[in-house]
């Protein structure tokens, strides 16, 4: 056991010791002090980063009795999810100050939601899976609910409503694969059901689980939530609501649909039609809509369909596609949110409100416009290259899916439309009724680090591209 | 000498310098920038004539970058590579020509923020460039994009400090979203085109590349090749634009400000007939001769529709738009000939179209800024109060209606000629004995502008207006020499190929 831990978990046990320090130190110390909560977790993180230099890759190294693994698969989506948590704790200044004396409370609710993201992506063990899953749940809610005020709260409850559901398909779908393979191990059932022909339950207990899994990133059926938990919810959380998630569950159901539930062909094309009625909804929701946090809501949850749509049809050039696309994908999405903080939150958050602000802070404007470009995939950023290439890999699949990809295409159309309509009034000559952007420099390193990147991978993406495929091809 | 003429440098210096336009460091001087960009525009055009004077058709120039000694996305193959040939350089130097008179057509239409105009002319030129030099399907698209967000600024850009209603304000911006919209709609379903032909490519062909060359008859079955072309002649039909995708055109080309039309008719509109003789003529040779008498249909659709819409236009600029549309139909028709010689009109009417049209824009906005109108039942005998105008208005009419000694004349007579000995099918020489008596429409609508605005009573509310300035006189001059030049000497273009 000592083994396990010191062979792939020290990162996890690093923060795991800092989320009992900021426990203990919420309660000695003042109030007054709360800023340093900030600093002890990113202290945390930085040191859980450097610790994942520890874990062992090669071979793949199964810890606990199967339940944990790691592989250079793993190890890539714990470094981003800690790289996701170290921004989004960069951006949480504003709202520790508005919850001062529970300052250490959260930032330990934090680091447990990190480390939850961690232990998803390294399962190898329903059990492991779901009690992680349950874990970064209850952390969002808190995390969702420590913003002052009605909305907050109500976001938090909605979020909290959804989860249930969804861990109520998941451990349907548990159930049945137990009913059939007699454990609840991933390597055992892909052993078990490896050389059998997909029998009915095999293919419903497999849905059910997926769809599970995804309906926490807002795909069709279950998708209104975010447009209000999004409404709700403080940028910096978003920011971390948005990604590591994200990052964690489709980490975990890639794997999935590589290795134990890679034989069923109703699968496939359930998760493509969810997919394409996720892009619908979402596309089409976003249009009327002027607010920019649900804009926003509605382009996580289309992201979400396009990397559904490159997962299900499973192939190892698809899932290096997927790495490379949701590695994109959160770097944009922290800017943009990062910019969101920067801007200040209030509860409306109108397009219009935005008049002109790129001829008042043009650096910082100039960022968060990049970075909605990369959203759209425009050129020269790193969002048209993982578009292109996500794509591509759809394409590959066969004549079969090129109705579907066709119906993607045309729906980014309507995509182009909404992050135009964010976008345009940046630039826009009446500047009347916004106010300059004030930012600290943790606020504006976030933005303009993420912002850099994305535009450097537009520019230099085969560096990355290699490296997803080479971590692709090695799981 | 050629150690000199490097591609890159032609396509990313106007890229440069409008990052540099824009960037904080640089004078917010708005006559500094002015004549800074117009310099730049300057420059490139020489050295876009300097590669004109080099150039040698046998040896086309080719460059390719790399990035730290790796294709740009090496594990798709695709390569970061330019190609120019006889068509690319013909309608490089006109892009780069149309572009320095646009931006001399700038002084009087662009007041306000300038130096955010000029950085997005010159990206917008640099998107053009990529897209005419690009050698790798995944580049052409990559340029293809880039172009929505510089055209969207100018086109929806409020320059002139919203003073007068109709040039600037809420229709502008509705207009440019439309284009864009439209566009990327367009190049949406090419992406899927562009998808399709390098996969296919890639599993018949074995080579994992998106260059054009590695393309060229490559064994894909027909019907897929069918699919795939007509994915690619909807994307390249909306920019063309083919008539049922042509409605964000005269609206966009409306409320842009003058030197923006004349870019957008003048070269933007030609990457839609490049593109289509680049991927479907070039490289998909079999399923285009398929399509060719389908797309002479539509081209001759292209030319009655629109000639009967632009009589019906009362307001100067969207003449102008439509008979872009009609005079589109025609490069379209040379190119579905399948023969040389319908290729080569098609080349030649690319550049005389696109100096005619820049006329024209040129002329409308004259008209507008002196009479802050552009109704043809309002304007009347203008002609008293600017002669020297008058002068320049008649002739570049006369050059768009295609009277001989003028460039277009070359290339409509050549278009039927192609079309008629096309060998591809009876239904090219039906649609070029069609076209030939229904040009005479656009002397129709054409000769109704002039009559209507320039002949008549002269109106009193007129009689303080000026006559053309120093810049003005240069555009028109230098498009009517343009027009004439090409006119008497045609083979300096038909010669190219």
């Amino acid at each position: 056991m000592l083994n396990d831990i010191f062979n792939i978990l020290l990162p996890h046990m690093c923060l795991g010791g800092f989320i009992i320090l900021q426990l203990i130190l919420s309660i000695i110390v003042h109030p007054r002090l709360y800023r340093y909560a900030r600093l002890v977790s990113i202290f945390g993180i930085v040191s859980a980063i450097v610790l994942l230099a520890t874990v062992q890759t090669e071979p793949q190294y199964f810890a606990f009795k199967n339940s944990l693994m790691s592989d250079s698969y793993t190890l890539l989506f714990d470094f981003m999810i800690l790289l996701c948590g170290f921004f989004c704790s960069l951006l949480t200044r504003n709202l520790v100050k508005t919850i001062k004396g529970n300052a250490y409370t959260f930032h330990a609710i934090f680091l447990t939601a990190l480390f939850a993201g961690m232990n998803i992506v390294s399962a190898n063990d329903f059990l492991t899976l779901f009690v992680s899953i349950e874990l970064l749940s209850f952390s969002s809610y808190f995390l969702i609910a420590s913003r002052k005020g009605y909305y907050s709260k109500e976001a938090a409850f909605k979020y909290l409503l959804t989860s249930a559901v969804s861990t109520g398909l998941f451990l349907f779908g548990v159930s049945y694969m137990y009913g059939i393979t007699g454990s609840v191990n991933l390597s055992d059932i892909y052993e078990i059901t490896a050389n059998q022909e997909p029998s009915v339950m095999y293919s419903i207990s497999s849905i059910m689980i997926v769809l599970g899994l995804i309906s926490k990133l807002a795909v069709f059926p279950f998708a209104n939530w975010i447009i209000d938990v999004y409404k709700g919810t403080e940028s910096s959380i978003l920011a971390f609501l948005s990604t590591v998630p994200k990052l964690a569950l489709f980490g975990i159901v890639c794997r999935l649909l590589v290795f134990p539930l890679n034989n069923s062909l109703e699968l496939t094309f359930v998760l493509a039609l969810v997919s394409l009625l996720t892009a619908f909804w979402a596309n089409t929701y976003a249009i009327r809509e002027k607010n920019v946090k649900v804009i926003f809501a509605c382009s996580a949850s289309a992201n979400a369909s396009y990397v559904l749509l490159a997962a299900s049809l499973v192939s190892v050039y698809n899932l290096s596609t997927v790495i490379f696309y949701l590695i994109c994908y959160v770097f944009m999405n922290i800017s943009v949110f990062a910019f969101l903080n920067i801007y200040g939150d209030k509860n409306s958050m109108e397009v219009e409100d935005f008049n002109g602000l790129f001829f008042k802070n043009q650096g910082l404007t100039g960022a968060y416009a990049i970075s909605v470009l990369a959203l759209a995939g425009i050129p020269i950023t790193s969002g048209f290259i993982a578009k292109i290439y996500l794509f591509s890999a759809i394409a590959s699949s066969g004549l079969i899916f090129v109705p579907f990809l066709l119906a993607l295409l045309l729906l980014t159309v309507a995509a182009l439309y909404y992050y135009l309509k964010i976008l345009l009034p940046l630039f826009a000559k009446d500047c009347s009724g916004s106010t300059s952007l004030t930012a600290v420099f943790s606020q504006k390193f976030v933005l303009v680090f993420t912002a850099l990147i994305t535009v450097l991978v537009g520019i230099f993406p085969e560096i990355f591209i290699e490296l997803c495929r080479f971590i692709a091809y090695n799981i | 000498m050629e150690i000199f003429l490097s591609i890159p440098f032609l396509i990313f210096m106007p890229l440069a310098v409008s990052l540099l336009v824009i960037s904080p460091l640089f004078t917010r001087n708005e006559i500094v920038v002015r004549r800074f960009s117009k310099g730049v525009f300057t420059f490139h055009f020489l050295y876009s004539i300097l590669m004109l004077a080099f150039f040698d058709k046998a040896n086309p120039y080719v460059s390719e970058i790399h990035f730290f000694g790796l294709d740009w996305v090496q594990s798709l193959g695709i390569k970061f590579i330019f190609k120019i040939d006889a068509v690319s350089m013909v309608l490089t130097v006109l892009t780069s020509f149309v572009f320095l008179l646009a931006s001399i057509a700038s002084k009087f239409n662009i007041r306000e923020n300038q130096k955010f105009y000029y950085a997005m002319l010159l990206l917008l030129m640099s998107a053009i460039l990529g897209i005419f030099t690009a050698g790798d399907m995944f580049v052409f698209f990559l340029f293809w994009e880039l172009e929505l967000i510089p055209a969207y600024f100018l086109i929806g850009g409020n320059w002139n400090g919203g003073k007068w209603a109709g040039e600037t304000g809420c229709d502008a911006k509705n207009s440019a979203v439309k284009f864009v919209l439209f566009t990327f709609l367009g190049s949406m379903v090419m992406l899927l085109g562009i998808l399709l032909l390098y996969y296919y490519n890639y599993t018949l062909n074995g080579i994992l590349s998106a260059s054009f060359s590695d393309i060229i008859d490559s064994p894909i079955p027909v019907s897929i090749q069918n699919l795939i072309a007509v994915c690619l002649l909807i994307g390249f039909g909306v920019k063309l634009p083919i008539i049922p995708l042509h409605s964000w055109l005269p609206d966009a080309h409306t409320n842009a400000p003058t030197p923006v039309s004349m870019v957008l008719a003048g070269v933007l509109l030609k990457t839609g007939a490049y593109g289509i003789y680049r991927f479907n003529y070039e490289t998909m040779p079999e399923s285009f001769q398929t399509a060719a008498p389908y797309l002479a249909i539509l081209a001759l659709i292209n030319i009655i529709y629109t000639a009967f819409a632009a009589y019906a236009q009362t307001d100067i600029k969207r003449i102008v738009a439509y008979s872009s549309i009609s005079n589109m139909g025609l490069i379209l028709l040379g190119m579905c000939a399948y023969n040389r010689i319908g290729l080569s009109a098609s080349l030649f009417h690319m550049v005389a179209h696109g100096l005619v049209t820049c006329g024209l824009f040129m002329i409308a906005g004259i008209v507008y800024l002196r009479c802050k109108n552009r109704n043809i039942n309002i304007l009347s005998g203008i002609a008293a109060y600017m002669p020297r105008l008058f002068g320049f208005a008649v002739l570049i009419i006369l050059a768009s209606i295609g009277v001989p000694l003028f460039a277009p004349f070359i290339s409509e007579i050549l278009t039927i000629i192609g079309a008629m000995n096309s060998d591809l099918s009876e239904v090219l020489k039906f649609t070029a004995i069609f076209s030939l008596p229904l040009l005479i429409l656009s002397s129709c609508y054409m000769l109704k502008f002039l009559h209507k605005s320039f002949f008549g009573e002269p109106a009193e509310a007129y009689e303080k207006i000026n006559d053309i300035t120093v810049h003005e006189f240069v555009v028109l001059g230098a498009v009517l020499a343009g027009l004439i030049i090409f006119g008497l000497y045609p083979n300096a273009i038909l010669g190219m190929l």
